[in-house]
């Protein structure tokens, strides 16, 4: 049975309210407490849905790109780093040529590996075929309206993130377009809709293929979306 | 440990996937969790770039320790909710420092205050969407008492200690401690239904 000090004790650990020592005495007392662990559990389960109240934004695209770029350098550096500890056989004169045939031997198995690990990561990680898009408003839109695209071309798909754009009036929508260098007029990627905050995040595939995409731009438009642009472009942005 | 959702379950599965050097399982928990997250340290630390280079420091941290991650403390989205508000919370503590430094803390007090009153009033504004998982939250803190709720608030965003609670609210220690526990039980059962 847990007192109600106890419970008092995980709500303020869990919370990160506890001094130093308090929390190391009571991390020893989780240690040797299973339903202790299963409240602290609970607790930092019921603290963290605090997040979920937060007014809801979304970072940049661009944050993504310089997060997965540290990942991939990282991940880089861990495959590398052996092949700088290798030791050098320089100081043994009669084993020169023999320690250099087994270096360069190393740097070419080095190099296929990683070349298939690029090949791999090409594969694997579609962030790397993804190009993205910042659009920026234009009148009549909000100056903080904002959106973002990734677009990937081999896929002829995309996602759209939009946030601060109000919602149309009734009979109106927004609609995407991507604007191809190969075509006269913007081809329609289809209608989004935002929710109350002004946000949507969308999956999305232009109805005629886009293999030279300049741009996307939002319309507003008639309600359900209109073949050929008629409307105000609200947002556009290049890559 | 309790049941886990279903979203609990493919959170786990990505993180694992993450911790053997997956960088796809990797851009995908980015893309389920970085809106959250983003939130949160914006909220706590009212700067866009500040928020974004905590977030950064977040996902860099969860690329690195994704094998330390223990299942039976916390579901991914708390871990990760948990490394965010620690993020914030250091970079909360250094510009305070600089603060001190800067105009004394007189000055810094007022503005942590005037931002925690803030975020408490914007959260009290917001409306109710039962579709959508954020609102079904601040549904389920309506229904705590108010004071329940403002301590945990304060603790939670305004990472004041609950000494800190006690005094701005001018309440005894105890009764700070037993209103966010009381909060925290509440929130936990109205959770679990």
């Amino acid at each position: 049975m847990i007192s109600e000090e106890q419970q008092d004790q995980a709500a303020l650990y869990v919370l990160g309210l506890l001094e130093p020592h308090e929390a190391a005495a009571f991390e020893s007392e989780l240690n040797k407490n299973a339903e202790l662990r299963d409240i602290a559990r609970e607790f930092r389960e019921a603290a963290a849905a605090m997040a979920l109240t937060a007014p809801p934004r979304m970072p940049p695209a661009s944050l993504k790109q310089r997060v997965m770029r540290e990942i991939a350098i990282k991940t880089e550096d861990r495959t590398v780093v052996p092949l700088q500890h290798r030791p050098s056989l320089g100081w043994v004169p009669w084993v020169i040529a023999a320690g250099l045939a087994v270096f360069c031997g190393l740097l070419a198995l080095d190099r296929v590996r990683l070349e298939r690990q690029l090949a791999d990561m090409r594969a694997a990680d579609s962030l790397m075929q993804t190009t993205f898009y910042s659009l920026a408003p234009s009148a009549p839109a909000p100056a903080d309206a904002r959106a973002t695209v990734a677009w990937q071309p081999g896929r002829q798909s995309g996602v759209i993130r939009i946030s601060n754009l109000p919602a149309p009036e009734p009979g109106r929508d927004y609609q995407l377009w991507a604007v191809d260098a190969e075509h006269k007029d913007p081809i329609s990627a289809g209608v989004v809709r935002v929710d109350k905050n002004g946000v949507a995040q969308i999956r999305f595939k232009p109805v005629e293929k886009a293999e030279h995409v300049k741009a996307f731009a939002i319309s507003l438009e008639r309600e359900g979306g209109v073949p050929k642009k008629e409307g105000p472009i609200l947002l556009v942005g290049s890559s | 440990m309790a049941e886990e959702t279903a979203q609990q379950v493919a959170d786990r599965e990505m993180l694992l996937r993450v911790g053997h050097g997956d960088q796809a399982a990797f851009s995908a928990l980015y893309d389920r969790l970085s809106g959250p997250l983003y939130s949160l340290a914006l909220k706590m630390l009212g700067d866009a770039s500040d928020a974004q280079d905590a977030l950064q420091e977040v996902f860099l941290q969860i690329w690195s320790r994704a094998k330390t991650y223990d299942p039976e403390k916390s579901s991914v989205f708390s871990w990760a909710v948990l490394l965010t508000r620690s993020r914030a919370i250091d970079r909360l503590r250094a510009r305070d420092r600089r603060l001190r430094v800067m105009a004394g803390s007189t000055a810094d007090e007022t503005r942590l205050a005037e931002a925690t009153n803030a975020s408490t009033v914007e959260s009290a504004a917001d409306t109710v969407d039962k579709n959508d998982e954020a609102a079904h939250v601040r549904s389920l803190l309506n229904n705590l008492l108010s004071e329940q709720r403002q301590a945990i608030d304060l603790a939670f965003f305004g990472h004041l200690t609950h000494h800190e609670i006690a005094a701005r609210l001018g309440q005894p220690l105890g009764t700070i401690k037993a209103r966010i526990r009381r909060g925290l039980l509440k929130l936990r059962e109205q959770l679990r239904t």
